[in-house]
């Protein structure tokens, strides 16, 4: 009910405000601000710092005062063949895993779309391994690719401990093939976020009318035909988004990373973030070092999403 | 199949279909799919289910190679995790084997008298995950208050520069965590705030604010102005427009922010890590690094991992169709 | 050559009926629609035709043969969607050259039987546009020409006009109506528009809640509904329903008026209603003429003008207002009492209880013979 402890109005008269209102301006401030302020206090000011620090030479762990260096902390990432080893394996991570995920998620949307008994539950248990922690999967598929007692191993190698497949060592039946622990990692990643990719799709598959079907149907367009003119162009846009978003988490991948194979063997699944939280918060703490490189993939990624937030706004600008 | 053509199918129809999809071939392909979904769904679940089972075994199965699919269950795992334990003394055994043989001691003696170790207290993980319920609660409840007092602003109300500031709060969202951890790790030290609750909850609500705003500016944009535009002329003033009327429409969308948040702030690992050490340690990092006497404890470690999971799990389910509306809603409509 | 006969032709959900069991003979070239408010079944009737929709029981036939089961692109039968159903990725040429593409023609037909196409529906500027850019009426132009070209023995239309807005709706019905008498074609076409169905119907169904109320060319349709529902839904504003009493020749009304019954209904009506009292007035505003001499009166209650002609809504009694066509150029004040008579020729009777017309005793007389 609307409040009593106005005046009463006249037809015609304007309308007078009780007096213990807020304004639409106040409201507008009272509303944004606190979220404005800590975005600003947690996020746009750290940035500020680590930009500062990233021109000086700083170790957290002494107490030295950090000493300017100007560009030299970028000088020397980007000159280190190290650094552009770490950014090559981030790449093909990303490469194998969006392209892998891509595919797959594809494939179960193609076959969970029409409804048949269940299959509303299979869509909710194919969801399950997305909305895990990244840290604690890690952790267990850690267990999973055990060559000793891992249910990998019994799977794919012969059972035999030590024997057989050692995917987090990179021994494939015995022989060391540098690579394959990251193609392990590939596959978990593959695995947590292929349903992403799914409900992405599925719900471009949903849109799509029935009746142009229907008109393909009349006109005796074969299976493949309705696929490759139909399904395809209307899912392509919803499919581009899901491969830019998955693809700057692959630049950002670290808590899978960490716990089940922190890196290694060697320096193998050393992804560029993992490689970032070494430099800072392992051995030296080289903050100066690693805030500069924190920025060149800040860059990059800033990059990658505005191309990503550009997209959106194209397809949302056609819908 | 020329007999289809002339005779129909066998049973007769009582759904919406075309006479097509009514052909043999096609219910047989239909058939087929829904079975390799349900072959899908198992393999995609199987790693899971792996996890169910070594949270169950002792130490001795969980690491016996081949793995073991027959053992005998146990709470072993369990145990390990969430209790400290300390060798029990000899006399202290004999003690508990007379007890037992008399036939009175209880399920937990029992247990140390197996093991041999007696039980002293909640091991740290405990307390790991009452900081996980703890610091993800608290955040996502403040991100979600705030985010929605946000999203109605940013909805409602023309302001300069008001996408710029949107895409300034969506672009928070995509920064590696790595990059903000590095100056708050030191911010935090100065301002004490290094692996306190505070600290946590402060910046996991930030991390999700982002998200929220944007999701449940969505989700408010698709309540009809004209709601709120008829109380205010009826004398309603903006607050209680707020409260009243839109507040009420955006449940779903709240729940699916809300789902979110906590997922995430429960989920998040990298954080965690860097900016907390004993005190405010979340689970996720306690789960990794679960130590035992001969190196990693990994029934425990699968207790862990299996515990952690079900909150979500079941969330997932009870919520499902938030979940699938914030996802398809946020991915699509940017 | 095309002729479509549906035999006990039945569509159930569970235990419901969208369809019940209808008979129904198209004969070549005839344009036949399916009309009805929504609901009725009539899209689900042209969709079991073209094999859109399976029947639960029952059989189609084309030319005498059966084509129940066969696959929808086999029947010969093009289909129009009321959402034009055109492929936004492709150009229209690419659109209307599709199902031929399917088919496996050369390519030089194609070409020649898309241009022929094109020419008749006068769209050859638009082969190389994509339809998203396209107005709603070359839109389904597009559609019509996709259809064209395939030359099939029938053309099924499901509301295609129902996308548009009342303007471009009457010149593209004219279209169509030419398009169909140009190629000769059997036609079935879906809508719940009973103007477009008067307008372009050879023959008319009449379908409602699943069933088919009648069967029949416009004229019968309008003069002579054989039930209650038709009566109402064919014309706008539909025909004046009004309950009354029958006893000694005369019915009467609701608020004093009393009609006397014309000569020629007299014999029929009192055992056509079994002997009950209860009747159904029915007449057209049109056979309705206000004079000051009028048999029956009432107050009116409001006056629509439509330039050419007026309709007068006039109170009979607290419950009833009656529609009244008039020539007359200026409105009558509201409570203006007035007096009308109802020709004879026209009026109509129903039994409230079955709701069915009372059938006369010849068909409709002087105005049936208008043309």
């Amino acid at each position: 009910m609307p409040p009593t402890n106005e005046p009463q109005q006249t037809a015609g008269a304007i309308r007078i405000q009780p007096r213990r209102h807020l304004s639409d301006r106040s409201i507008q401030n009272l509303f944004i601000w606190p979220t404005l302020a800590l975005l600003i206090a947690v996020n746009l000011f750290p940035l500020a710092y680590s930009l500062y620090f990233s021109f000086t030479n700083f170790l957290a762990v002494q107490n030295k005062p950090p000493g300017w260096v100007g560009f030299a902390n970028f000088g020397t990432i980007l000159n280190e063949p190290e650094m552009w080893h770490y950014f090559a394996t981030t790449g093909r991570y990303a490469l194998m895993s969006v392209g892998l995920q891509t595919i797959i998620g594809f494939g179960l949307a193609m076959l969970v779309r029409r409804k048949f008994f269940g299959s509303g539950l299979i869509t909710t248990l194919i969801l399950i391994p997305m909305m895990l922690s990244p840290a604690v999967v890690g952790m267990f598929w850690k267990m999973i690719y055990n060559p000793n007692f891992g249910f990998f191993n019994f799977i794919v190698g012969a059972g035999d401990a030590g024997k057989g497949v050692d995917m987090l060592a990179s021994k494939w039946f015995g022989t060391s093939t540098p690579g394959l622990a990251l193609f392990a990692v590939v596959i978990v990643d593959v695995w947590m976020w292929s349903p992403f990719v799914m409900l992405l799709v599925l719900s471009g598959l949903n849109a799509i009318p029935e009746y142009l079907y229907e008109a393909a149907a009349i006109d005796r367009a074969s299976a493949w035909f309705q696929f490759r003119r139909i399904t395809l162009p209307q899912v392509a846009p919803l499919l581009l988004i899901a491969v830019l978003f998955r693809t700057i988490e692959a630049f950002k991948a670290f808590d899978l990373i960490m716990p089940m194979t922190g890196g290694g063997p060697g320096d193998q699944t050393e992804l560029i973030a993992v490689q970032l939280y070494r430099k800072a918060f392992l051995g030296t703490f080289q903050t100066g070092f690693s805030s500069a490189l924190a920025y060149i993939i800040l860059i990059i990624i800033v990059a990658a999403s505005n191309v990503y937030i550009k997209y959106l706004n194209q397809i949302k600008g056609e819908a | 199949m020329a007999r289809f053509e002339e005779r129909g199918p066998r049973l007769p129809v009582a759904q919406a279909t075309r006479v097509d999809k009514v052909h043999p071939r096609a219910r047989t392909v239909r058939v087929l799919v829904a079975l390799v979904s349900v072959v899908m769904a198992l393999v995609m679940l199987l790693p899971v289910g792996v996890m169910v089972i070594s949270a169950m075994k002792t130490r001795a199965d969980v690491m016996s190679s081949p793995p073991k699919i027959f053992f005998k269950p146990t709470l072993e795992g369990l145990v390990l995790l969430l209790t400290d334990r300390a060798q029990l003394s000899e006399e202290d055994q004999t003690k508990m084997q007379a007890l037992a043989d008399q036939g009175k001691l209880g399920l937990f003696a029992r247990i140390a008298l197996s093991t041999g170790m007696e039980i002293t207290g909640p091991s740290a993980y405990v307390t790991r995950l009452k900081n996980s319920v703890i610091i993800a609660g608290t955040s996502t409840v403040a991100s979600v208050v705030l985010g929605l007092f946000a999203a109605y602003a940013f909805s409602r109300f023309a302001m300069r520069g008001k996408n710029d500031l949107l895409f300034f709060i969506l672009s928070t969202r995509m920064l590696p965590a790595v990059v903000v951890t590095i100056p708050l790790f030191l911010m935090y030290r100065q301002l004490g705030l290094h692996d306190r609750h505070l600290g946590m909850i402060i910046l996991y609500t930030v991390f999700n604010l982002s998200f929220s705003v944007w999701l449940l500016k969505g989700f408010i944009d698709e309540i009809p102005k004209e709601y709120e535009e008829a109380a205010l002329v009826d004398g309603y003033t903006r607050m209680q427009a707020f409260f009243r009327i839109v507040l009420p429409q955006a449940v779903s969308g709240i729940a699916a922010t809300v789902v979110f948040c906590l997922i995430f702030a429960w989920n998040e690992y990298a954080f965690a890590l860097m900016l907390t050490s004993q005190r405010a340690r979340t689970a996720p990092v306690g789960i990794a690094t679960m130590m035992g006497r001969g190196g990693i404890e990994w029934s425990a470690i699968a207790a862990g991992a299996v515990g952690f999971l079900v909150p979500v799990v079941i969330i997932t389910f009870a919520l499902r169709k938030y979940l699938l509306r914030g996802i398809t809603f946020g991915a699509i409509r940017g | 050559m095309a002729t479509i006969e549906l035999q006990k032709v039945e569509k159930k959900f569970a235990e419901a009926y969208a369809v019940k069991p209808l008979d129904l003979t198209i004969k070549d070239g005839e344009f036949v629609v399916l009309l009805g408010p929504s609901g009725c079944g009539k899209t689900t009737t042209l969709r079991m035709i073209s094999g859109l929709e399976t029947v639960t029981s029952g059989k189609i036939l084309l030319n005498g043969k059966e084509v129940t089961w066969r696959h929808p692109s086999e029947r010969d039968m093009a289909f129009v969607f009321q959402f034009y159903a055109l492929y936004s990725h492709l150009s229209v040429r690419q659109n209307i050259a599709f199902p031929l593409q399917a088919q496996g023609v050369k390519n030089d037909e194609i070409e020649r039987r898309v241009k022929e196409v094109v020419d008749i529906l006068r769209i050859p500027h638009l082969l190389r546009a994509r339809p998203g850019k396209l107005s709603g009426g070359d839109q389904q132009r597009v559609a019509l020409a996709r259809a064209l070209v395939r030359k099939p023995a029938a053309f099924l239309m499901d509301e295609p006009l129902g996308a548009l807005d009342a303007e471009l709706r009457e010149s593209m019905r004219a279209e169509i109506k030419n398009l169909h008498v140009a190629q000769h074609a059997t036609t079935v076409y879906v809508t719940h528009d009973q103007i477009e169905a008067m307008a372009m119907g050879d023959r008319i169904v009449v379908m409602s809640k699943a069933e088919v109320q009648q069967v029949g060319t416009p004229i019968e349709v309008y003069y002579n509904p054989a039930n209650l529902f038709v009566a109402r839904f064919i014309g706008s504003p539909g025909m004046n329903l009004v309950k009354g009493q029958y006893a000694g020749g005369s019915v009467s009304l609701h608020g004093g008026n009393r009609y006397s019954v014309p000569p020629a209904w007299t014999s029929r009506l009192g055992s056509a209603l079994g002997g009950a009292p209860d009747v159904i007035l029915g007449f057209r505003p049109e056979a309705a003429r206000v004079s000051p001499q009028g048999a029956l009166n009432g107050e009116v209650y409001a006056t629509d003008m439509y330039g050419g002609h007026t309709v007068l809504h006039v109170n009979i009694n607290e419950n009833e207002i009656v529609h009244i066509r008039s020539d007359r150029q200026s409105s009558y004040p509201m409570g203006t009492k007035v007096r009308f008579d109802i020709d004879p020729a026209m009026v109509r009777f129903f039994d409230p209880r079955t709701e069915q017309a009372v059938r006369g005793e010849n068909p409709p007389s002087a105005a049936a013979e208008v043309s």
